[in-house]
């Protein structure tokens, strides 16, 4: 009884929802025999994995989706020992190699060579290429990424990358010239609504329009999000009403009640339980710039007009520093103290302004 | 007033000699004092002055006073009786008038009396030295005439008949005065025995009547005299004012050390010379030169005087004619001298004033003289000063020396001379022994110039007022408490610029150290000296001394052999160190050492004894039982901070036991197996030293011991199982065992310490250790005040070895050091100290003095304590800092934390880029930003303590956070598409919900459904704790825990009744995850390239040792 969003994940290309018109492209690709490397990249909850695992089957079969879970050691040159788990099938193996941080180059060295060293069997029945899947390689380290530069072309033979990740900014141009890039946009909330509506049928259930498009709206166009969220829904509710509460997650609603804290007062006592807060956000793994950005979609909803522009360009900023920076809470915390200073001197010279 | 006097004289004659001695001594003084008149050319004026106004003074004094009107009378009755008496009141206030001077002294003293008494402008000006001089001139004369008015004062008193005998005595000083101008040379080398004893006598006298005097005794005496010294001062200038004031503050505590100085030079110079004559001869030399620059200075004063003094020469003496005014100048000084040096004698209390001794004159240095002098600016004291000194002084050259010291201690009483300027410099050390207690606000200095202008000069600064408080310095708004406790204890009180003047006109003395240290040197020397004469040829003795002697010794052991010295010259002192050079070679010279208490001894009986407490097979005690002498320990362990002479104290314990030793420290290779190879076999040795020496050795074959210095140092790969090897030879050793380490308590030490005789080491204190630092530096021929010496052992933290490494660094170019340049260059080395991480982090943002003379190279250097921690803890805190500039006003303190906090993430990015980009001369950068920047930005107050930075807890949980979400993830991989962050982020947070709303709703019928969840996620039950974990919030409710423990029992048992299948391996192989610390994170916090991949299978041990693992990967990180 697993859950809808896996339940129901379509298993074929054609099976697809949405961007349908970027499936038949892909159909084609694979049909055409020269399939190249791809970098797959787009929001979380848009689909690419599924995407992706639908190419695979359209690639070699129903195969793929007998997975076994391995575990691979790795040995760096100075000695130290890397264990990384993968997940693969006879015709390809999937890997985050993000998992070992910062010597994940050696991963991708010595398991892209490993994998593309050996070629498939049957070259009749099947493609005579095996396919690695790297996941989040926005998240490799530079020299990682230099490394798998080269290999993409010396393996062209036996192997093909797909590479997924959520952005391609951070993902060094090289690759990404080699790469055919394939953009998974979120769906958009009638799709999603849609879909929500669809499953719903699936599990015999009905839902209505409006909490769908609620439901919809409130996941962020994350259709992962939206499904868990109306089975939360059912589970909380049924049958649905129209104008039932949609349940947020817990860190949601925690940030958005430090939010509300920020804007209650701002005093340096404040920010101190405001700090602590974020810090307890931060030690559940909720990445930084989902925090800055839950907070100023919180916070600018208590401004207008020039202190909106200033609020956000001082969000903006400190997300940058977030990004360049080493410890989030220091970015945030300065995001903060400003947000506090701006607010409190608009608010006073507001008031004075009255009088 | 006269009842005084006679106690004094009594008590002074009664221990030493006779009184009538004693008046006769200063019947000669008087003498000389009229051949010397001639010198003083500034004394001139005011002795002719004096001589007119004497006696008419004396008349208005009794008027004032019958107690002074007494003491006036006996003045001009008797010269004798005035001299005495003067002597007394000369010796507290002045040391420059002897006998002759008496009269001058009583007016002098009678001054002061008016000064307390009546209006102290004019006494003060007359009091000091000018007063002093003119009488001289005048007793001298008057003496003739003295004579027969001394009669009743002399049947009313004993004195009076030591005032007839001194007469007599005057008669034949007189006599031998003219004799002595003739045959200067002569009467030096070869002094007649009669004159001797005379000096010697009158010397004495003087100086126990200046003992006896105490403040109330001067001020008797003073009281008399005054009133005939007052008049005169009116007619001297203001400046002297000031002088009586400091002159009365030194005749109490401060001089009594270089007064027992001047006693015991005065004496040897009285054996020496014998007679009069040759201190006059010397005087005069000395006189001539001051008297010439003196005249070059005022010569106006001069002549005018010059007349004056001409006719009393020709009256006087003879000899004076031939001399010039300066040499005339001279006679008189040497007089004066003598009073002066009796005075001192008084002073002190001590048995060595009766007797005359030979004693090196150390306390006044002629440099300080020197000094003394040109501060003084007034021809007259110097003129006076210098004179006596030179009649003390014998002809060699500590004569000179003693001169010199004769010299500052006159000039602290001299007048000001007219329109000289007032000299802030004031001798060296001329407040030694002087303790101060400053209160209110004092008009020019803060209180802390104050306190270090005192301590320049060797005073001492207390908070609270005692017996032994030697002034009180008073400004504004004194606390009213501490002005009734100085006059229940009869303080005296200063103004501020009582205390200028008392620096400027007290005479410099060499400190108690300097003193000790010359003299232990000198000894030293002549016992080598000796040594060298008997022993002619070098015995085998000898030869081993001389080895040992390469390392010189400290000041406090006389006793040093001939070869030291020799040696000294030779080779050591060019290539040694000062440390080895002036290393202990006996226990007594072991600085903090020498109780019977102290660990030295302490370990020495304990070696002593070593065999026969093995004999006996006394077992070891612990310290609280009985005696604490080690007995039955095979190992002693000395502990202390490094610089104290741990090591220093275990060879010479160990050559004083007469055992011979092997030492193994930090150099040698300490391992288990060398320690069991090298070491063991020794243990068992005997020493061939026995055979070899023959017949002068005495130790027996099997005295021999090893020390082990620098035990904690044993550790590392070089000597790994060193300390467990040791403790296993401690046990069965056959020799004591000395060790030794720093720390004590270290965990290392642990095992060691229990198998050891425990002595601990404390710091010397500062006093200890000056002694040693300065005859060291006497002996190295530096020129160092105690003051500066005490500042350098200070920034030292008592390090002897630090001090003398310091010391000789800093002397290397000069061989002089002031105050000022010790007190910089301790400053300097005391930076090097470690400042703790909490301590810089305060630093950083307290405000106020503290921080306020900080450069922003300084500010910068509180992050660079510790560039890992330091940005941490300024983040940690800056909130709590309570910033000035804010003044309260929320707004501002809002923009101030939003400036710091922006800084600080600034100073992220920076440590990003060292970080990634190995860029480390970007640190100073990130110490601006970091540190430096939201310092300045919050200085203010810190209300609270400094917090230690919680960043590291929360990145450490963040990292188990992560660990978990990641194995998680492996978990559930084949059924979920995403990736740890939308797992974190979507699933769980409904994954929580599915999992526990069966249970809440349905309680035990829910458990299946549960557990099908489960198996469809390939989760275990481990990761269904995890889950809950990872998911809860403080604002969310704890559904799983609300449980109840029925439910939660049935979950457990109805899940562990099944067998769970999973796609990953559990148990065993996720021992072998150790030491992969998950690292993957968005924002790359992790910077240590750790990370391991988690895709382990979860196991029952997992989370303890991935805790471990995590924090270890935490502390590199930070």
């Amino acid at each position: 009884m697993s859950l809808w969003v896996d339940k129901h994940r379509p298993n074929s290309l054609q099976k697809l929802d949405y961007h349908k018109e970027q499936a038949s492209h892909l159909k084609k690709l694979v049909n055409g025999g020269d399939f190249p490397h791809l970098l797959v990249y787009g929001p979380s909850g848009a689909g690419k994995k599924t995407r992706i695992m639908c190419l695979l089957r359209e690639l070699y079969g129903s195969g793929v989706e007998k997975l076994r879970i391995e575990q691979n050691t790795f040995t760096t040159p100075s000695n130290k020992k890397l264990e990384i788990s993968t997940i693969s099938s006879n015709y390809h193996i999937e890997v985050n190699p993000s998992d070992v941080g910062n010597n994940d180059r050696v991963v991708i060295q010595e398991l892209i060579k490993t994998v593309a060293q050996v070629n498939q069997l049957e070259s009749a029945s099947q493609k005579d290429f095996k396919v690695v899947i790297l996941t989040e390689v926005d998240r490799l380290s530079k020299d990682a990424q230099h490394a798998l530069r080269r290999t993409m072309e010396k393996y062209m033979a036996t192997c093909r990358l797909i590479l997924c990740c959520n952005s391609t900014s951070k993902v060094i141009p090289a690759i990404r010239s080699r790469c055919l890039g394939v953009r998974v946009a979120a769906p958009t909330i009638d799709e999603i609504a849609q879909i929500l509506q669809n499953t719903c049928k699936k599990e015999s259930l009905n839902l209505p329009v409006d909490l769908a498009r609620k439901i919809a709206e409130k996941s962020n166009r994350n259709l992962r999000r939206a499904l868990l969220m109306s089975e939360a829904c059912r589970v909380q509710q049924y049958p649905f009403s129209p104008d039932q509460e949609v349940t947020e997650p817990d860190w949601e609603l925690y940030l958005k009640e430090t939010a509300g804290l920020i804007i209650q007062q701002q005093s340096p006592k404040r920010l101190l339980e405001v700090r602590a807060r974020i810090y307890e956000l931060l030690t559940h793994c909720i990445p930084p710039d989902v925090i800055i950005r839950g907070l100023l979609q919180e916070l600018i909803t208590n401004c207008d007009g020039q202190l909106k522009c200033e609020v956000v360009e001082a969000a903006a900023y400190y997300e940058h520093r977030l990004q360049l920076g080493q410890k989030a809470i220091y970015h945030l915390e300065a995001f903060i103290a400003k947000f506090m200073a701006i607010y409190k001197r608009f608010f006073e010279e507001g008031i004075a302004d009255l009088f | 007033m006269i009842f005084l006097c006679r106690m004094d004289i009594r008590n002074f004659f009664g221990p030493t000699a006779s009184s009538k001695k004693t008046e006769k001594t200063k019947l000669e003084n008087g003498s000389k004092v009229k051949t010397e008149e001639k010198k003083k050319e500034d004394k001139k004026k005011h002795k002719n002055e004096q001589k007119e106004t004497k006696k008419g003074k004396k008349i208005k004094e009794k008027e004032i006073d019958s107690s002074e009107v007494i003491s006036i009378d006996d003045d001009s009755d008797t010269d004798l009786n005035s001299n005495k008496r003067n002597v007394k009141t000369k010796e507290s206030k002045l040391k420059k008038s002897p006998a002759v001077n008496g009269k001058d002294k009583s007016p002098s003293s009678t001054k002061k009396k008016k000064k307390h008494s009546v209006s102290d402008d004019d006494m003060e000006d007359e009091e000091v030295v000018s007063t002093k001089k003119k009488t001289k001139g005048k007793k001298t004369q008057r003496i003739v005439d003295s004579d027969s008015e001394d009669e009743p004062s002399s049947k009313k008193t004993p004195k009076g008949k030591s005032k007839l005998k001194a007469k007599r005595e005057i008669e034949d000083s007189d006599d031998e005065s003219k004799p002595r101008q003739n045959t200067l040379d002569s009467f030096v080398k070869s002094p007649s025995p009669n004159k001797k004893p005379k000096q010697e006598l009158k010397k004495t006298p003087g100086s126990e009547k200046k003992k006896e005097v105490s403040v109330s005794d001067f001020f008797g005496s003073g009281s008399v005299k005054r009133t005939e010294r007052s008049t005169v001062a009116t007619k001297r200038k203001l400046d002297d004012i000031d002088v009586t004031d400091d002159v009365e503050i030194h005749d109490d505590d401060d001089f009594q050390d270089t007064l027992k100085q001047l006693d015991e030079q005065q004496s040897k110079k009285a054996k020496i010379d014998t007679s009069p004559e040759k201190s006059i001869k010397k005087s005069s030399e000395t006189h001539e030169e001051e008297s010439k620059s003196q005249v070059s200075e005022k010569p106006s004063l001069a002549s005018k005087l010059s007349a004056k003094v001409s006719k009393q020469l020709l009256e006087d003496t003879p000899v004076k004619d031939n001399v010039n005014k300066l040499e005339t100048f001279v006679p008189d000084t040497p007089v004066v001298k003598s009073p002066k040096k009796s005075s001192p004698q008084k002073f002190t209390k001590t048995p060595e004033k009766s007797s005359p001794r030979k004693s090196t004159p150390k306390k006044t240095s002629p440099s300080a003289s020197k000094m003394e002098v040109t501060p003084k600016s007034t021809p007259k004291h110097e003129s006076s000063k210098t004179s006596p000194g030179k009649t003390h002084t014998s002809p060699e050259t500590p004569a000179l020396e003693r001169k010199a010291s004769y010299r500052s201690y006159l000039q602290r009483e001299g007048p000001r001379a007219l329109g000289s300027k007032e000299i802030p410099e004031g001798a060296d050390n001329c407040l030694e022994g002087l303790t101060f207690v400053i209160t209110g606000v004092l008009e020019s200095l803060e209180r802390d110039e104050a306190k270090h202008l005192i301590e320049k000069y060797g005073g001492k600064v207390t908070t609270s007022l005692s017996k032994k408080t030697s002034y009180l310095v008073a400004g504004r708004d004194c606390g009213e408490s501490k002005l009734q406790k100085a006059r229940s204890f009869g303080t005296k009180q200063l103004d501020e610029d009582g205390l200028l003047n008392l620096i400027k006109t007290l005479p410099g003395k060499k400190s108690k150290y300097q003193i000790q240290a010359e003299e232990s040197f000198k000894k030293e020397q002549k016992e080598a000296l000796a040594k060298k004469k008997s022993v002619e040829i070098p015995s085998e003795t000898d030869r081993t001394s001389n080895k040992l002697s390469q390392f010189e010794r400290k000041p406090s052991t006389p006793s040093s052999s001939k070869s030291h010295v020799t040696n000294k010259t030779d080779q050591s002192e060019e290539s040694l160190l000062w440390v080895d050079k002036y290393k202990p070679t006996t226990m007594k010279q072991i600085i903090g050492q020498q109780g019977d208490k102290s660990n030295a001894k302490k370990l020495l009986s304990w070696i002593q004894n070593w065999h026969k407490n093995q004999a006996a097979g006394i077992k070891p005690q612990g310290k609280f039982f009985g005696k604490d002498d080690g007995a039955g320990f095979k190992a002693a362990l000395l502990s202390g901070p490094p610089g104290i002479g741990k090591t220093t104290t275990a060879t010479i314990v160990c050559k004083e036991a007469g055992f011979s030793f092997v030492e193994l420290n930090a150099s040698s290779t300490r391992s288990k197996k060398s320690l069991k190879e090298v070491v063991a076999e020794s243990l068992n040795n005997t020493t061939m030293v026995d055979f070899v020496v023959g017949s002068t050795a005495k130790t027996n074959g099997h005295k021999h011991c090893m020390i082990m210095d620098e035990v904690d140092g044993m550790a590392g790969n070089e000597d790994r199982g060193g300390l467990q090897e040791l403790v296993q030879l401690i046990k069965s050793t056959k020799i004591p065992i000395v060790c030794m380490c720093n720390d004590r308590n270290h965990p290392k030490m642990r095992t060691l310490s229990n198998y050891c005789y425990d002595l601990r080491f404390q710091r010397p204190r500062v006093e200890q250790i000056k002694g040693a630092v300065m005859s060291i530096a006497y002996k190295e021929g530096l020129n160092i005040p105690a003051p500066a010496v005490n500042e350098i052992i200070l920034a030292a933290n008592q390090d002897i070895r630090q001090v003398i490494h310091n010391l000789s660094l800093w002397t290397a170019s000069e061989k002089s050091m002031t105050y000022e340049q010790a007190k910089k260059d301790s400053s300097n080395a005391k930076k090097d100290f470690k400042l703790g991480p909490f301590d810089a982090c305060r630093k950083v943002f307290i405000g106020g003095e503290e921080t306020a003379g900080m450069t922003i190279n300084d500010k910068s250097d509180l992050f660079f304590n510790d560039y890992m921690l330091a940005p941490l803890f300024v983040q940690e805190n800056y909130i709590h800092v309570v910033p000035f500039s804010a003044r309260g006003d929320v707004k501002k303190h809002l923009s101030q934390l939003a400036r710091s906090a922006d800084s600080i993430a600034e100073g992220d990015l920076v440590a990003k880029k060292i970080g990634s980009n190995q860029a480390w001369s970007l640190l100073p950068t990130q110490a601006i930003y970091a540190s430096v920047l939201p310092g300045e930005y919050m200085r203010g107050s810190l209300p609270q303590m400094v917090a230690f930075p919680s960043w590291l807890g929360k990145n450490s949980s963040t990292g188990k956070t992560d660990r978990i979400l990641q194995e998680l993830r492996t978990h559930m991989r084949l059924q979920i598409s995403g990736d740890k962050k939308s797992l974190n982020m979507d699933y769980l947070p409904y994954m929580r919900r599915s999992l526990t709303d069966p249970l809440v709703h349905r309680e035990n019928e829910g458990v299946p459904e549960v557990i099908k969840i489960m198996d469809d996620y390939d989760i275990i039950k481990e990761d269904f704790d995890n889950i809950m974990e990872v998911t809860k919030y403080p604002n969310s409710k704890d559904v799983f825990g609300s449980l109840s423990s029925k439910t939660k029992a049935a979950f457990t048992r109805a899940y562990n009744k099944e067998v769970h299948m999973t796609p990953y391996a559990t148990g065993v192989a996720s021992k072998k995850k150790k030491g992969k610390g998950a690292a993957v994170d968005e924002e790359e916090i992790y910077m240590e390239g750790e990370g391991g991949g988690e895709g382990a299978p979860a196991g029952d041990s997992e989370d303890d040792e991935e805790d471990n693992v995590e924090l270890d990967t935490m502390i590199k990180v930070s």
